[in-house]
């Protein structure tokens, strides 16, 4: 029990660190140390030291990764949203509905999506909010499908079939009957879109299309540390493991629950 | 199976072209034009520039007359790099991209398909859990944070390898950024692979050959490994796609001249017939992979060519 909550355990751990650490921090992530450019790790008031122009990564690391987990919930919980209301009505509805509606999401797999998504960043402009929105609407498709597969598994089971015989109507079957029993599987998979999400976020900020200066996020930092590590390998190496250790943790918590639950 | 892939060939075409129009679309509801700069033109040179590169003209006749000239090869100029058009941007990039991605492809079926396996043999065994604990770790790996890692490693810290750079091609500046793109693909198909044998080994076919007396690995490679490769096949897909996305990466961390790093700097500077014309080609390209993919499933599983 013990072993298997670990995984979330070290995330909520990052994520309460971001969340309460930047405040008691002599530092902000974007005030310029004019003293102490370039600071080595453990330099005196900067744990983790500065990056090229002198600002503590300490604060950065720590509110990047506040802004990607807050994007990457976000864009989940979008997706999460649109997942389960298309796949619940195509599930339901079944026939022509059902076969219209999953077309659409077999034709927008097949989209180059990471493309899309950078386009609809080029189109309107490059704000926090649409990177996302424009994220999360692209990566409700799975979720579509698990609930839709869910929900037409459901729909043979006898509380379902006694519901509609006790003659609720759809709307209260659905919301009433069908999606809390979808809400196990919904949440794997939404533990697996987040570090989908944290990957896509991190992968446009580090092309410069996503997160914009003077906020910043883990794939921005990564970017910086990458063009100055022949200098100072940690600026790299710290903002690119705790990215690392948030996708993994939260894969590894999502595949356990989604095994846990298909069983 | 000839019914199947024709029909799918023929779905084909709306969905290409449902992507030509939406990002056409798209790129034209931006606010921002390739034409303003700090200065802001008069209103003639304005004029007669839109004229000259069809910017006038009701959106719906820009989008036909734009899957015309795509028909024909032609993605027009190119509005950043110039003197160049968008044909002759894809045909310098796309070979060098295509390069790094399929020896990377190469590379992980090669890696994923042993691993996935050596771990289905070795089921609860510390092969296995060694193997899919290594095939996790990969696939959570982010190419732009291995790709920088390997340089500080294998070019900056050991001075093995050169840190970045084409060369024509040379195997040397190859190695690190493909070993980088495959990796996590590697991790994705050892998994696909070592649950796809698990299964096959349960099937009634395996029993026979095991039945019939034949030495384990020849049930494996002869009998259980073609079945087993069918999620592997239904991957194809998405791992083009994501090669190809990956391979944007790649070519902006190793200075790569391939089409991916093009597409970036279009994105950036909001250079519409290079986004345009590299998402069309993107999206043929990963239309076709999973064309290959549906032959695949014939070949590797007889059952499914009767459907």
């Amino acid at each position: 029990m013990t072993r298997s909550r670990l995984p979330l355990l070290i995330v909520a751990i990052i994520a309460i660190a971001a969340l309460i650490v930047p405040p008691l921090l002599p530092w902000t992530h974007s005030a310029i140390d004019w003293d102490a450019v370039r600071a080595p790790l453990f330099a005196p008031g900067h744990l983790f030291g500065t990056d090229t122009v002198g600002r503590d990564l300490l604060a950065r690391t720590l509110v990047g990764t506040r802004v990607t987990l807050a994007v990457a919930l976000a864009a989940a919980l979008v997706a999460l949203v649109i997942g389960t209301v298309w796949g619940a009505i195509a599930g339901w509805y079944g026939g022509k509905v059902d076969e219209a509606m999953m077309r659409l999401v077999d034709g927008l797999y097949a989209l180059p999506f990471m493309f899309v998504v950078i386009l609809l960043m080029v189109v309107f402009g490059r704000s926090i909010i649409l990177v996302f929105i424009g994220i999360g609407a692209v990566e409700w498709l799975t979720m579509a499908r698990v609930v839709r597969g869910q929900v037409i598994a459901l729909k043979e089971r006898p509380f379902v079939i006694a519901a509609e015989a006790a003659g609720a109507p759809s709307s209260r079957i659905l919301t009433g009957h069908i999606l809390p029993n979808v809400a196990g599987v919904a949440l794997a998979y939404l533990l697996l879109t987040v570090p989908q999400v944290v990957m896509v976020e991190s992968f446009l900020s580090f092309l410069g299309l996503g997160v914009q200066e003077p906020l910043t996020s883990l794939g921005i930092l990564v970017k910086e540390g990458a063009d100055d590590m022949d200098l100072q390998p940690h600026a790299l190496l710290i903002p690119g493991g705790v990215l690392v250790l948030i996708i993994i943790c939260l894969t590894i918590a999502g595949e356990r629950l989604r095994d846990r639950l298909s069983r | 199976m000839r019914a199947l892939l024709l029909r799918r060939l023929l779905t084909a075409i709306p969905t290409l072209l449902g992507v030509v129009i939406l990002s056409f679309v798209l790129m034209r509801l931006a606010p921002g034009g390739p034409f303003d700069g700090e200065r802001a033109l008069d209103e003639d040179t304005r004029a007669a520039l839109d004229a000259a590169y069809g910017l006038d003209l009701p959106l719906g006749e820009q989008i036909i007359l734009y899957i015309g000239r795509i028909l024909s090869g032609d993605f027009g100029p190119s509005l950043v790099y110039q003197d160049f058009t968008v044909s002759e941007l894809i045909a310098q990039g796309l070979p060098n991209s295509l390069t790094i991605g399929g020896l990377a492809l190469l590379l992980a079926c090669t890696l994923g398909i042993g691993g996935g396996v050596w771990a289905a043999v070795r089921a609860g065994r510390w092969q296995d859990e060694a193997i899919m604990g290594t095939a996790t770790l990969l696939t959570a790996l982010p190419v732009f944070v291995t790709g920088p890692l390997f340089v500080l490693m294998f070019a900056l810290g050991l001075g093995w390898l050169p840190v970045s750079g084409w060369e024509a091609g040379s195997p040397s500046h190859l190695i690190l950024p493909v070993v980088a793109l495959a990796l996590p693909f590697a991790g994705a198909i050892a998994k696909l692979t070592r649950a796809g044998l698990a299964r096959a080994l349960n099937e009634d076919h395996v029993r026979t050959a095991r039945a019939r007396g034949l030495a384990e690995r020849q049930v494996i490679a002869r009998h259980a490994l073609r079945p087993a490769l069918v999620p592997v096949a239904s991957y194809l897909g998405p791992a083009a796609a994501g090669l190809l996305t990956g391979a944007v990466i790649v070519e902006t961390v190793f200075a790569l001249p391939g089409l991916g790093r093009y597409f970036v700097q279009g994105a950036l500077n909001r250079d519409y017939p290079l986004v345009l014309g590299v998402v069309t080609l993107y999206a043929g390209l990963i239309i076709l992979f999973n064309l290959v993919a549906d032959i695949l499933y014939g070949w590797l599983d007889p059952r499914m060519r009767a459907e």
